[in-house]
């Protein structure tokens, strides 16, 4: 176990590495500074490189770079907030978001678990047909077309909860983007439940419990659900990361100041400190939770670990 | 105890378990061609089937649809701006007939703007956008745009995927290890990132759009391949094809790959919604076609500037991009169940 945990920790080290060396890259890659401008002399581009520290050897500048990265400290914004350091910025959106993405995978979780169950307690029923018409439209369907919709017939006809995102009602602002966030997990939990309920139900020791006289509850909850749930946590890293993306548009339809709307903006504005910081934190938190993921299903299921410790 | 010795069980006290139509059919069939059985299956499956005939309409629209009226995609008419669908041989149902709910501050009111300005031989069927542009000639030379990038960007990544995980898998090893530990990084990497910053420094664009797609689909297709290969090359017809003298590559891409073709192409199926997701995602934030080409993506998000107010300029790309995402998430669920059978539905 030790030395499983101790090679998916190194690789993770590896590939953030391999991340800041590639932002760093690109950093320097791009075209347009947001110092290009003509009325600028010779002499003021030199002050405000060597202010930036633009005019070091790049070796430095990286050693420099992953020092700061790592303590957190992401340089100042040139564009969006001019000076204001990126830290700042972000300490105060990073909360929405994740506050946001945690109801939509939380409500996700919990409605496509109960939609996968039914179909497959159910299977080849009308309820079947249903909760798989309804997985299917979520896989498929695009986030913020829902939030779009939301946002038309909740949101401006109807006026139930805000359009707009409003911090004086930060719990009711956040509902209609949580829905349309959460409807790819769920979508895609409901799926994967019900194709695992099925595989379990069908199994040998379910006959057995089953024979043995258990009810009906007691049978699905304790001895299918618990044996079905285990491959369930491996879809989840694959949803944040589309959580993510979704929540970037979702963020700028419903004017929500977070961190996926904040990139939005510094991608328009060509702020690259904002990008680059914003790159490297999603990136770290993806990374995590694949670690933590992998982690967590070597000690549910041995045979995972075994398995990979012996290739 | 003396109760159940003496009971003497009936034949109703038991039940036979997981009684189904299926237990005890035991019926011979001739052997039949491969292909010709994934045709039957594909074609037993209603979904599927849907889904293929979705995808070949608009496909046919995508094709003929911008020549069906005299508008052009870039085309802007000062004077017919933000006109309401209208089609001819419906507007005497009362629908379609180029009015518009406006919602003002003094009330709802219909308005038709055809009327007002006096066009009364002229058809949006579509609409018009804010610059007076045909809607029905943009959408379906968006989706011409989005189906081009996302079926380019499919086949690419599967021809690198592919190769990378045959061969990766093929040597095994140190190759293996290597490889496979290059995957792992590349994987690593969350999408958004990679998709954002290349675009940063390149220009948008059509090959841009695709170049940046394939970067990040291929990983999935590799793992694939990778997996079907371990699985093909213990067996005899490989050792048989080895002891005649017939080198690796010929092995892989000769021997192997034909068999594994079910697999990949259900794949492929699957990374095009990705693909057209993510383009619309690009245009949205504003890396995506430049103006005056449209992709759906653009569409969807110029029609979002003015949603509340024409809300019809926004609704026939989305639906036309859900109806795409959804058919080809239909059409790659029946193919996997056509290509192996045993493997139950997800």
């Amino acid at each position: 176990m030790k030395k499983y945990v101790l090679k998916r920790v190194l690789t993770s080290i590896g590939t953030l590495l391999a991340i800041v060396l590639v932002l760093f890259i690109l950093m320097h890659l791009m075209p347009g500074s947001p110092f290009n401008d003509e009325k600028l002399t010779d002499v003021q581009r030199e002050v405000i490189y060597a202010k930036y520290g633009l005019d070091d050897p790049i070796v430095v500048q990286f050693g420099r770079y992953v020092v700061n990265m790592c303590k957190g400290d992401f340089g100042v914004s040139y564009k969006i907030s001019k000076n204001t350091p990126i830290s700042q910025l972000i300490e105060t959106r990073l909360p929405i978001s994740i506050g946001i993405g945690f109801y939509a995978v939380a409500r996700g979780a919990v409605i496509g678990l109960i939609l996968g169950l039914l179909a497959a307690l159910k299977r080849d029923t009308i309820i079947d047909t249903v909760c798989t018409i309804v997985s299917v439209i979520g896989v498929s369907v695009p986030s913020y077309v829902f939030a779009l919709g939301l946002s038309y017939t909740l949101g401006f006809k109807w006026k139930i909860f805000p359009m707009l995102y409003d911090s004086a009602d930060a719990l009711g602002s956040s509902v209609m983007p949580s829905i349309a966030l959460s409807m790819f997990t769920m979508a895609s939990i409901a799926r994967f439940t019900r194709t695992e309920m099925i595989e379990v139900l069908g199994s040998e020791y379910m006959l057995l419990a089953e024979s043995k006289g258990l009810s009906g509850t007691k049978l699905i909850f304790t001895h299918a659900l618990r044996n079905a749930l285990i491959p369930i946590i491996t879809v989840l890293a694959p949803l944040v990361v589309d959580l993510m993306t979704g929540s970037l548009v979702v963020e700028k339809i419903f004017a929500i100041p977070g961190v996926g709307s904040l990139l939005v903006n510094a991608i328009q504005s060509n702020d690259y400190n904002v990008v680059i910081a914003l790159s490297f934190i999603y990136s770290a938190m993806y990374i995590v939770i694949m670690l933590v993921v992998d982690i967590l299903y070597g000690i549910i299921d041995p045979r995972i670990r075994l398995g990979k410790e012996g290739d | 105890m003396s109760d159940i010795s003496a009971y003497v069980p009936r034949k109703e006290d038991f039940r036979l378990k997981n009684e189904t139509e299926e237990l005890g059919l035991d019926s011979n069939f001739a052997s039949q061609n491969f292909w010709k059985e994934v045709v039957i299956r594909f074609f037993n499956k209603r979904s599927a089937v849907i889904g293929l005939v979705l995808i070949l309409l608009i496909i046919l629209f995508a094709a003929i649809g911008p020549g069906m009226n005299d508008y052009t995609y870039e085309g802007m008419i000062q004077e017919e701006k933000n006109l309401a669908p209208r089609v001819s041989w419906l507007e005497k149902f009362g629908i379609f007939d180029g009015s518009e709910t406006m919602t003002t501050s003094v009330g709802d009111m219909e308005v038709n703007k055809y009327e007002d300005a006096g066009l009364t031989d002229t058809y949006y069927w579509f609409g018009s956008d804010i610059y007076g542009r045909d809607l029905w000639t943009r959408c379906w030379s968006g989706t011409r745009v989005s189906l081009i990038i996302a079926i380019a960007a499919a086949f690419i990544d599967m021809l690198i995927g592919m190769s990378y995980g045959l061969i990766s898998g093929f040597f095994g090893g140190k190759v293996d290890m290597v490889m496979q530990r290059f995957l792992e990084i590349c994987n690593g990497i969350p999408r958004l990132v990679i998709v954002t910053l290349l675009l940063l420094i390149l220009k948008p664009g059509m090959l841009t759009i695709i170049f940046a797609l394939l970067l990040t689909e291929w990983v999935g297709m590799s793992r694939i391949a990778r997996a079907e290969m371990l699985k093909l090359k213990e067996q005899e017809f490989v050792l048989a094809s080895r002891t005649l003298g017939a080198g690796s590559f010929f092995i892989i891409f000769k021997e192997v790959l034909p068999n594994i073709v079910g697999p990949v192409i259900t794949q492929v199926m699957f990374s095009i919604p990705t693909a057209i997701f993510t383009e619309a995602f690009l245009s949205f934030v504003g890396l995506g076609i430049p103006v005056p080409k449209c992709s759906l993506g653009s569409l969807i998000s110029d029609g979002y500037n003015s949603f509340t107010t024409h809300p019809y300029q926004i609704i026939p790309p989305i639906i036309i991009m859900a109806l795409l995402m959804l058919s080809f998430n239909l059409l790659g669920d029946g193919l996997r169940e056509a290509f192996d059978p045993k493997m139950k539905e997800m």
